[in-house]
C-alpha cells in the first residue's frame, strides 16, 4: 500500500431545499429582519440547519485513500455521492470537516465540460484539456493519441455542433482519457456512448491505474465495472458510510440490501413522485403473463413491464430515448433494451415492452430505467425500480443442479443421423 | 513508519480571506488564454462582415452622438473636431460597459461549467476583460487613423507626449471594470433582481462621465463629484493627450488610480471569498 494521498474528516454538507437561485434580495432581507428580531441564541448555519427546509446530504464523512487505490463509491440516487465528489472535486465546500491531500486532482463530472459548438473539434480538444486542467505542452504531446482514440480525424476542423451525438461523446472522451493527474475523480460517466467505446474506457482506466499507479476516486452504478476496477469500495446511504471494505463483499451485502420486493410501484401525486424537473414517474408496474393459474414467476413466464411518467418541459426538437436496463443480483447487467428515439410534447407518457418467456435464467432481478435526452444527456435514472425473482421449472431434465449462464433460451437444438 | 504526511492543499468550509492565489492564476495562463481564443473565434463566426463590425460600432455611435448631442442638444465639444471629440470617450466607454457586463455576469453564464470542474474561477472574468481588450486595440488603430487624418489640419489636434500613457489608461479602465464587476457578479448571482437595475444604472453612469460633453462644461461647484469617477480622469486624459486643448490633470489622474486599485483589490477578495460558496445558491 501506499502513501495516504487523501484524507478526509468529519466532512458534512446541508443544502437548503426549494427555492434555490430563485432567492430575491427581498427575501434575505426579511430573513435578516426575522433573525435580528428573534434574537436567535444559535449561530445562522446551525439554527438553518434544524428547520426542515434544510437536508444534510453528507453527515460525518471520514475516509483515507491511497496511493494507486481505485475506491468505488455505491449509494442509491440522492446518498450523497455527487455531492461528495462535489466536495473534492472543489466545486463545493462543505458545511463541516476537512479534506487534505497530495497531488493534483483532475475530476470527471461529465465529459466535454467547455466544449464550444462554433469551434472546430481540434480547437476543443485544447479548450476541454485546459479546462480539465491540462498543460499546452501536455495536450500537444498526447494531441494525435487524443485523435486515434476519438476516431473523428477527418472532423477535425469541423466546428463540433456538425457532429453527430456519438462522434462528439466520443471526442469528448477522448480528451478525458488522456488526463494523467495524480487523483482522477469520476462520476457516472460511463453511461453515455456505445458499449463498444465504454469497454475502451474501462480498458483504459484500468490501464491507467494499474500501469501508471494513479489513485482513481469512481462513482458507478455499473457494479460489475466497480467489481472488475475496484480495489476498495465505500457504501453511501442518506449521507453516510455504511460499509466500507473489499469490494466483492461490499457489493454483494449492498445488492441485498437492496433487494426488496417491488412488482409495483405508484405515484399519484407529482409533487412527491421521484424524478426532476425533466422527467416524474407517474407508475412502474411489472406483470406477469401467468402460463398457468398458478401465480409465481417461473423462467417460462412472459413478463410485461409497463410504465409511465410525465415528460416535463422538454426543449423543442429534442428527442427521448427510455432504456430498459435488467440486472441480475451481482449487479451484472444482462439487458440495454433502448426506444427507438421519440419527439413528445409535455405531457403523460407510457411505454410498455415484454420480456419473452423461456428467455431468463432463473434468479433475482432487477430493472432500472433510464431516460435519456438527445443521446447523450441523461434526464432521470429510476434505479432498481422493479425487482423480483424467477423460479426455476424443468420438464424433462431429469438433472436438478444449477442451471448455469445469464439467460436461458428455448430455441431448439437438433441432433439426428447424418446420412452418407 | 506513519510519519506526518505533507499536505499540498486543503478543503475546508471556508476561504481565507486575503489569500488571492495569484500563482494559480499564473498555473492556469494556458486556460486563460484559450478561454479568450474561444471568444474572439465564436464571436465571429458566422456573421457576415466579421471583425468589421468592431470598427463600425463606435463610428455608428459617434454618428447618432453627433446628430443628438451635437446637432440638436447643441453641447459644445471643447474645440476639437466632434467626430475626433466623441471618439474617445465612447471607445473608452465601450470598453469599460462591455467589460463591466461581461464581468458581472460571470456567475449566470459559465455556472454550467463552474458546476462540473475546478480552476480559479477569475480566470473567466479575466478572460473577458482581455478579450474586450482585443476589441479595444482594433477599435484605437481606427481612432489613431482618423486623428492621423485630422492631426495638424486643425490647430487643437496636436498629440503630446503623454500619449505614452494610453496604455496605462486603458489598464485603469480594465481594473476599474474588472473590479467593479466581480463585486456585483458575487451579489447579482445572488440577487437575480439586481440585474434590472443595473441596466439602467449603467446607463446613468455613462452620462455621468465626459462622454459626450468636456467636463470643462460642468458647474465648477460640481466638479470634483464628475473627478470621483476614475473613467473621468482616463477619459480626459485620453483627451488632452491627443488634443493640446486642456493640461493633463495629474492629480486627479492619481486618484483616479488610486480610487481603481482600491476597486479592484476589493473585488478580488470579495469574488475569491464568496466564488466558491455561491455555487449552492446558483
Amino acid at each position: 500500500m501506499g502513501d495516504i494521498l487523501i484524507k478526509a474528516e468529519n466532512i458534512s454538507k446541508y443544502y437548503r431545499l426549494g427555492l434555490l437561485g430563485s432567492r430575491t434580495l427581498k427575501e434575505d432581507i426579511k430573513n435578516w429582519w426575522n433573525r435580528k428580531s428573534h434574537e436567535d441564541t444559535l449561530p445562522p448555519y446551525i439554527s438553518n440547519a434544524l428547520s426542515t427546509d434544510h437536508i444534510w446530504a453528507l453527515k460525518n464523512i471520514n475516509f483515507e485513500v491511497r496511493h494507486g487505490e481505485l475506491l468505488g463509491i455505491i449509494g442509491r440516487n440522492g446518498a450523497g455521492k455527487s455531492t461528495l465528489l462535489k466536495i473534492i472535486s472543489r466545486i463545493t465546500l462543505p458545511t463541516t470537516g476537512h479534506i487534505r491531500g497530495k497531488g493534483r486532482i483532475a475530476s470527471l463530472l461529465e465529459v466535454g465540460t467547455g466544449f464550444h459548438g462554433e469551434l472546430t473539434g481540434r480547437e476543443n480538444i485544447y479548450l476541454n484539456g485546459h479546462i480539465m486542467g491540462m498543460k499546452k505542452q501536455e495536450i500537444e504531446e498526447k494531441f494525435d493519441e487524443i485523435v486515434d482514440f476519438s476516431g473523428v480525424e477527418q472532423f477535425l476542423d469541423t466546428p463540433v455542433k456538425r457532429y453527430s451525438s456519438g462522434m462528439y461523446v466520443r471526442l469528448a472522451f477522448a480528451v478525458a482519457a488522456h488526463l494523467e493527474p495524480e487523483i482522477l475523480v469520476i462520476d457516472e460517466v460511463l453511461a453515455v456512448g456505445d458499449a463498444d467505446f465504454q469497454r475502451k474506457c474501462i480498458g483504459k482506466m484500468k490501464e491507467v491505474s494499474s500501469q501508471q499507479g494513479r489513485t482513481i476516486l469512481f462513482v458507478s452504478h455499473n457494479m460489475e465495472a466497480l467489481r472488475n476496477l475496484c480495489s476498495r469500495s465505500i457504501v453511501l446511504n442518506r449521507g453516510e458510510i455504511v460499509d466500507m471494505g473489499e469490494p466483492e463483499a461490499v457489493i454483494s451485502r449492498y445488492l441485498k440490501s437492496e433487494k426488496t420486493q417491488y412488482l409495483e410501484q405508484d405515484f399519484p401525486d407529482k409533487a412527491t413522485a421521484p424524478g426532476n424537473e425533466y422527467i416524474r414517474i407517474r407508475r412502474v408496474q411489472l406483470l406477469p403473463q401467468y402460463v398457468h393459474d398458478y401465480t409465481i414467476i417461473d423462467i417460462r413466464t412472459p413478463l410485461e413491464l409497463q410504465f409511465e411518467f410525465w415528460y416535463e418541459s422538454p426543449e423543442r426538437g429534442s428527442n427521448l430515448i427510455v432504456g430498459v436496463h435488467l440486472f441480475n443480483f451481482n449487479g451484472e447487467c444482462i439487458f440495454d433494451l433502448p426506444s427507438p428515439k421519440y419527439t413528445f410534447n409535455e405531457g403523460l407518457i407510457q411505454g410498455k415492452c415484454t420480456i419473452p418467456g423461456n428467455f431468463l435464467n432463473d434468479g433475482a432481478y432487477y430493472i432500472s430505467i433510464v431516460f435519456v435526452k438527445n443521446i447523450t444527456q441523461r434526464l432521470f435514472y429510476f434505479e432498481s425500480c422493479i425487482s423480483f425473482d424467477v423460479e426455476d421449472y424443468r420438464e424433462n431434465a431429469g438433472w436438478y443442479g444449477k442451471w448455469v449462464g445469464h439467460v436461458r433460451p428455448n430455441f431448439p437444438l437438433v441432433l439426428s443421423p447424418k446420412s452418407i | 513508519m506513519d510519519n506526518k504526511p505533507e499536505w499540498e492543499w486543503e478543503i475546508k468550509p471556508d476561504e481565507n480571506w486575503l489569500r488571492l492565489n495569484l500563482r494559480e492564476i499564473v498555473q492556469y495562463k494556458d486556460l486563460l488564454f484559450r478561454f479568450v481564443r474561444r471568444d474572439i473565434i465564436a464571436s465571429y463566426q458566422q456573421t457576415i462582415l466579421g471583425p468589421i463590425w468592431v470598427f463600425l460600432q463606435p463610428f455608428l455611435t459617434t454618428v447618432v452622438y453627433f446628430i443628438i448631442f451635437r446637432k440638436i442638444a447643441n453641447i459644445q465639444t471643447a474645440d476639437t473636431p466632434p467626430i475626433l471629440f466623441y471618439l474617445p470617450g465612447i471607445i473608452i466607454w465601450t470598453y469599460f460597459s462591455d467589460c463591466f457586463t461581461g464581468v458581472m455576469n460571470t456567475f449566470l453564464y459559465n455556472a454550467y461549467i463552474f458546476s462540473k470542474v475546478y480552476f480559479p474561477r477569475v480566470i473567466v472574468p479575466i478572460s473577458n476583460v482581455l478579450f474586450h481588450s482585443f476589441r479595444l486595440g482594433i477599435q484605437l488603430v481606427l481612432f489613431l487613423i482618423v486623428y492621423a487624418f485630422f492631426a495638424f489640419r486643425v490647430p487643437q489636434v496636436r498629440p503630446t507626449v503623454f500619449i505614452l500613457l494610453l496604455p496605462y489608461l486603458v489598464m485603469l479602465t480594465a481594473g476599474f471594470a474588472l473590479g467593479s464587476g466581480l463585486i456585483i457578479s458575487v451579489l447579482t448571482a445572488k440577487y437575480r433582481d439586481l440585474d434590472n437595475i443595473l441596466q439602467f444604472l449603467l446607463r446613468l453612469f455613462m452620462f455621468a462621465t465626459p462622454v459626450v460633453y468636456p467636463v470643462s462644461l460642468v458647474p465648477e461647484q460640481y466638479r470634483y463629484l464628475f473627478w470621483l469617477n476614475p473613467l473621468t480622469a482616463v477619459i480626459e486624459t485620453f483627451r488632452s493627450a491627443f488634443f493640446s486643448t486642456t493640461p493633463i490633470q495629474f492629480t486627479e489622474l492619481l486618484l483616479s488610480t488610486v480610487t481603481v486599485f482600491l476597486v479592484l483589490l476589493t473585488g478580488l477578495l470579495v469574488f475569491r471569498k464568496r466564488e466558491v460558496k455561491i455555487m449552492d445558491v446558483i
